[in-house]
């Protein structure tokens, strides 16, 4: 259940833990260092963009919608995995409440959606 | 093994004078996750003396010099961040999301304590009479000491120790025994960043070492933060015993809720604002004034919304809301629900017999309204500090600004609506020292001082922004001719 600014984040950070894994296993350094730089971008962006004032609860999301294809790794596996990553980050972008965080996953979002082709 | 805490006086971890420790409790679990020392006074005076003998080397390190360590110091915090988080949420029973919130606001106030040299200056006047000019410095003044609450483990102390120390006074904290983890990981950060001995010293304990703190002839100033009796006790103590003193007390703070109020968005921030740290903080919403027609549909959304929360671990990122404090709190929490109900009014979501799959023994209590409050009613006049709202119907702005100005507290007071018009009279007449228009947490950041009027603030300069940086320092005027 995605519910919450930390959810979210936690998932997203760890959804690109996933996919830098699965690069790393297919041999894509390239987009591994992307996935691993985006990683640590959300980490800071969790730390730092939690606002007490601004703390609310989060509706109509759930992990279960977002699970990741990683076994195949070919071209057009890796492309599918880009396209999840992508419908994740463009889902959750409009729930944060927090511009700064907002503008993180869109930014993910595009750039995962570049990857999908 | 559960670890026995130590004190932090003049640069070392020390056992304190005591056998006596109270066990650390997670909340949620219920498991002892530490053992907190009963310091007796003579350890409170061991650091006293610690802060004292550091406090002439440490004026003269200068301004600039003692910033460098807060620089050093956010540094350190940044990267122990879900570290701190972690034990938040295990000490205090909150969500890893409120804890990230506190966590922040904590380093929020060392990123003020960077400024202290811009803000520190003084200000100077040439020919005051011919020839003589007079000047007003800033100095520190010595040894403060702060006594902190459960609630906020980690963010009150930091709202206070950062610009005391910057400013060039030498520091103690006392916090509280129910919630000490949080302080010592701070203090072991402290440790690392190689201050001076006896710069920042952390006394653990209770009553005693409160009283010792209170009553010690070479303690300068004291912050508090806690509930009224305790914050007016502190105060009238340190007052006798010739200290500054900026004491924070309980509080009911009121949100009103306009009919022309966008309702879907004012829930949500209501619902933060309730239930957030599940009702544990002085700037909580407690009672939802419903003015006119708002009442229907502003009822029926917010018991809809309520419902929907989850309750949980905080270490669960899925959790919505976590425990209270103790089962003494729990007990004390659905007291009071039931005496509302004893009292008129109408339990419409009752939270007192939630149940959390795998911790069972957690103090938990889930969201709770109580509608059809009046202002007589215990429940709308007494803190509750727990995850219990009270809705109120009244018929106009007027009426909503009177009902709140009813109340003995003071601390904050928010009014969702649309109408500027509106906003700016409540703020204007609300007597409440933090005011929220469309938000439900009116809470200062660290460049601003966090407010609290009557019997939820007792003191003149409140905590944060300038107001600290004028508790933490005395204004020196020179003035000087040269014949």
């Amino acid at each position: 259940m995605l519910n919450s600014f930390g959810s979210i984040m936690t998932f997203a950070i760890d959804l690109e833990t996933r996919l830098r894994d699965y690069y790393e296993a297919a041999g894509n350094a390239d987009r591994a260092r992307e996935c691993e730089k985006r990683r640590s971008n959300l980490e800071r962006v969790r730390r730092e963009n939690v606002t007490e004032i601004k703390l609310e609860p989060i509706a109509g999301l759930e992990a279960a919608d977002y699970a990741l294809p990683l076994a195949d790794a070919s071209a057009g596996g890796q492309q599918a995995a880009a396209r999840v990553a992508a419908q994740f980050y463009q889902a959750v972008a409009p729930k944060i409440n927090v511009r700064e965080a907002q503008r993180a996953l869109e930014r993910c979002a595009r750039q995962h959606q570049e990857a999908a082709g | 093994m559960v670890k026995k805490l130590k004190n932090y006086i003049g640069g070392s971890w020390v056992e304190a004078s005591t056998s006596h420790y109270t066990p650390v409790i997670n909340p949620a679990t219920c498991e002892t996750i530490g053992e907190c020392p009963d310091s007796p006074a003579a350890d409170v005076d061991k650091a006293v003396q610690a802060a004292k003998e550091a406090f002439e080397e440490w004026r003269r390190t200068p301004v600039l010099s003692r910033a460098q360590y807060m620089y050093r110091f956010k540094a350190l915090l940044e990267d122990r961040f879900e570290d701190m988080v972690k034990i938040v949420v295990a000490e205090n029973g909150k969500t890893r999301d409120e804890a990230r919130g506190e966590v922040r606001r904590g380093i929020e106030s060392v990123d003020f304590a960077t400024a202290i040299p811009v803000i520190m200056r003084g200000y100077k006047t040439e020919d005051i009479s011919s020839g003589i000019d007079e000047t007003a410095e800033r100095q520190p003044l010595g040894v403060y000491a702060a006594i902190t609450p459960f609630n906020f483990p980690m963010m009150v102390p930091m709202w206070f120790l950062p610009t005391a120390i910057v400013c060039g006074n030498t520091y103690i904290v006392k916090p509280s025994p129910q919630t000490p983890l949080s302080m010592e990981i701070v203090y072991e950060l402290l440790d690392e960043l190689d201050l001076p001995e006896g710069v920042v010293n952390l006394v653990f304990g209770g009553k005693e070492s409160s009283m010792a703190v209170m009553e010690h002839p070479d303690i300068v100033g004291v912050s508090f933060v806690g509930s009224t009796p305790v914050a007016k006790l502190v105060y009238e103590t340190c007052a006798k015993h010739g200290k500054r003193v900026q004491a924070q007390g309980g509080a009911k703070n009121y949100i009103a809720v306009m009919p022309d109020a966008n309702m879907e968005a004012s829930v949500a921030n209501i619902m933060g604002s309730v239930y957030g740290c599940a009702g544990q903080r002085c700037l909580a919403g407690s009672v939802i004034v419903a003015v006119g027609e708002a009442y229907e549909p502003l009822k029926a959304e917010l018991v809809k919304r309520a419902g929907a929360l989850r309750v949980g671990y905080g270490m669960n990122e899925e959790s919505q809301m976590g425990t209270v404090i103790s089962a003494a709190a729990r007990e004390r929490i659905t007291g009071m629900i039931q005496q509302g109900v004893n009292e008129g009014a109408a339990l419409v979501l009752d939270g007192r017999d939630v149940k959390v799959a795998g911790f069972e023994n957690g103090t938990f209590v889930g969201p709770t309204i109580l509608d059809k409050v009046q202002p007589d009613m215990t429940v709308a006049r007494e803190e509750v500090f727990g995850p219990v709202m009270a809705i109120m119907q009244v018929p106009d702005f007027d009426a909503a600004v009177d009902v709140i100005n009813r109340s003995h507290y003071g601390n904050a007071a928010s009014l969702f609506t649309a109408s500027g018009k509106h906003a700016r009279e409540f703020k204007y007449r609300v007597r409440a020292g933090n005011i929220g228009i469309n938000v439900g947490v009116a809470a200062a950041t660290a460049s601003f001082p966090f407010g609290g009027q009557k019997d939820s603030f007792f003191g003149d300069l409140h905590g944060q922004g300038l107001d600290a940086l004028e508790f933490f320092t005395d204004k020196k005027i020179l003035i000087e001719r040269w014949l």
